[in-house]
């Protein structure tokens, strides 16, 4: 009797927990969206009043719109290339069996480890080496190195649970060859491909670590920006731009759980 | 489908070339950069600079002080948040509300986060307004521009990958080893304590590792909320690197943070399995 008793209040503690958690995990954020509404010139949380104006400002402000647009392109590129490169890879990493087989694919989830700092350090250095320092294209070789090992995770988990004989019964049918890629294994793997790209998005659209090495007046991207201004100052204007990442973040979960499932995509990827 | 040995290898050839050029050749030159002067001559006048001076070990000890704590209040909040999605929560619809809410903050840059608690602990933010109102505290607390401040905002930044690590683990969990001690008549709070608890043991030393290592680097949130009051090695790093334009030295920094890393996690790793294998001796 005292045992359930017990277990009851336990159990209550736990989602009177839970629940805080989530308050806890939600009020930064929710603090941030707020302020970007207020009417007053200084931030307050709760916003006194309700405007859009300072929507209007950044939104009219072309540097913003520039890093945004940099920021967006980065993230697309990134995330399609590691996609070219990490489906393929995960595919053989699943299905041949060879020697140093362990060893390449540590190498393919090593960029997760190293620090992100020592990441920008070293595509600046190795750039400034080769002569494209500060360019695009070297944000974008970094970015694919740090996003590529969460396609090829995802992929990779998807291809483990996948079942054998459906892909037996396309050969048995007659379809061999690299045309079955397409036609029978991509479909099967497809929420964990999915899962990958938007977490490849996401990791390249937030990034700071690494793009601050190669970030220029000119070549800026939006957390870069972001960082640079709340570093000195802040006010409704740049809660409002904050807020506008936030809203991406939130897209991005909800097409995360409207394709793959929220639950099942977050356990690929651990 | 059957992966012949030529596609094999183009397949998994390209990524990996892709990798060397862009991962492993650019890591390397940090290393060797690190061991030369301006010049290009080789030298350890580097190393030397930064074990000599105090100043570089006080910073490397705060890093890790910081990060440890920053472990230690992750964990404390994301084990029992993971543990109530997946033991207690029954509704699939609500243990996904859950997720979502644990996966936007990890899709949010971490200047945004650490901005939102830079108004949260500010001297009229809405921490020390609560404080003031429940009549805890009788002035403002400076919060912000603290250790403290840095440990609040990182622990809020890695909690998701605490319990997205810790609830995957406990997933897969067999639920039928619990059954059988609730079946011998243990309560649950025991069978947590003997049975969860130590099989979920895996997901909290991934998890601690993650976090630990993901602290250790970071350079957005300690900038932001120490207010450049304290220093950590990312920025020491970044300092070198943006500022006073000495790519050797800072080469010899990051170098230095990465090493001592790897020997801590590893001695981590080493002491936990020591522990295990304790356990199991004496049980």
């Amino acid at each position: 009797m005292s045992q359930a008793l017990f277990a009851r209040l336990g159990r209550l503690a736990l989602s009177g927990f839970g629940w805080l958690a989530m308050l806890y995990l939600l009020i930064p954020l929710a603090v941030i969206v707020g302020s970007s509404f207020t009417t007053t010139a200084y931030l307050s949380f709760p916003p006194v009043g309700l405007t859009l104006r300072w929507y209007g400002q950044f939104l009219k402000d072309p540097s913003y719109l520039s890093a945004i647009w940099t920021s967006a392109s980065l993230a697309v590129a990134a995330a399609s290339i590691a996609t070219l490169l990490g489906v393929p890879a995960a595919l053989v990493l699943a299905r041949v069996r060879f020697p140093g087989r362990q060893a390449l694919s540590a190498l393919l989830f090593s960029p997760l480890i190293l620090p992100a700092i020592v990441m920008g350090a070293a595509i600046l250095q190795y750039a400034s080496a080769l002569g494209f320092a500060r360019t695009f294209a070297a944000i974008l070789a970094g970015h694919t190195v740090i996003v590529m090992p969460y396609v090829v995770r995802t992929t990779l988990a998807s291809l483990v649970g996948l079942d054998p004989s459906f892909e037996e019964a396309a050969r048995d049918l007659g379809d061999t060859g690299p045309g079955a890629f397409f036609r029978v294994t991509l479909p099967l793997i497809k929420p964990g491909v999915i899962a990958g790209a938007l977490f490849a998005v996401i990791i390249s659209w937030i990034n700071v670590e690494l793009s601050m090495f190669n970030t220029t007046a000119e070549l800026m991207t939006i957390p870069v920006k972001l960082f640079n201004y709340i570093q000195y100052s802040v006010d409704p204007m740049i809660a409002a731009v904050s807020a506008g990442t936030i809203y991406v973040a939130v897209v991005v979960v909800v097409m995360l759980d409207l394709t793959v499932g929220i639950d099942k995509a977050a356990s690929m990827n651990r | 489908m059957r992966i012949t040995r030529g596609w094999a290898l183009v397949l998994l050839g390209i990524p990996i070339a892709f990798l060397i050029a862009f991962f492993v050749v650019p890591f390397l030159v940090v290393v060797l950069s690190s061991l030369q002067t301006k010049d290009g001559s080789w030298t350890i006048a580097n190393y030397v600079k930064a074990f000599s001076d105090l100043y570089y070990w006080d910073t490397l000890l705060l890093t890790f002080r910081l990060s440890l704590l920053v472990t230690v209040s992750s964990l404390l909040i994301g084990y029992p948040l993971a543990y109530y999605m997946i033991y207690v929560l029954k509704s699939r619809a609500i243990r996904r509300l859950f997720y979502v809410v644990v996966v936007t903050p990890l899709f949010t840059s971490n200047i945004v986060r650490s901005f939102g608690w830079m108004v949260l602990l500010g001297r009229r933010g809405m921490i020390n307004d609560v404080l003031l109102t429940l009549g805890l505290v009788e002035r403002p607390l400076p919060l912000l521009f603290s250790e403290t401040s840095i440990v609040i905002g990182l622990s809020y930044i890695m909690t998701p990958f605490m319990v997205l690590t810790v609830s995957g683990v406990l997933q897969n969990i067999d639920r039928s080893l619990e059954e059988v001690a609730q079946d011998l008549g243990a309560g649950s709070f025991m069978t947590f304590l003997k049975v969860t608890l130590p099989l979920s043991t895996p997901g909290i030393i991934a998890g601690s590792l993650i976090v630990f290592t993901l602290s250790v680097s970071a350079y957005v949130t300690p900038s932001i909320l120490s207010g450049g009051k304290k220093i950590v090695m990312s920025m020491l790093i970044f300092q070198q690197y943006g500022s006073v334009f000495d790519f050797n030295f800072g080469a010899t920094l990051a170098i230095t943070l990465l090493i001592t890393t790897i020997i801590l996690v590893v001695g981590y790793l080493l002491a936990m399995e020591r522990g295990t294998r304790m356990t199991a001796a004496a049980t």
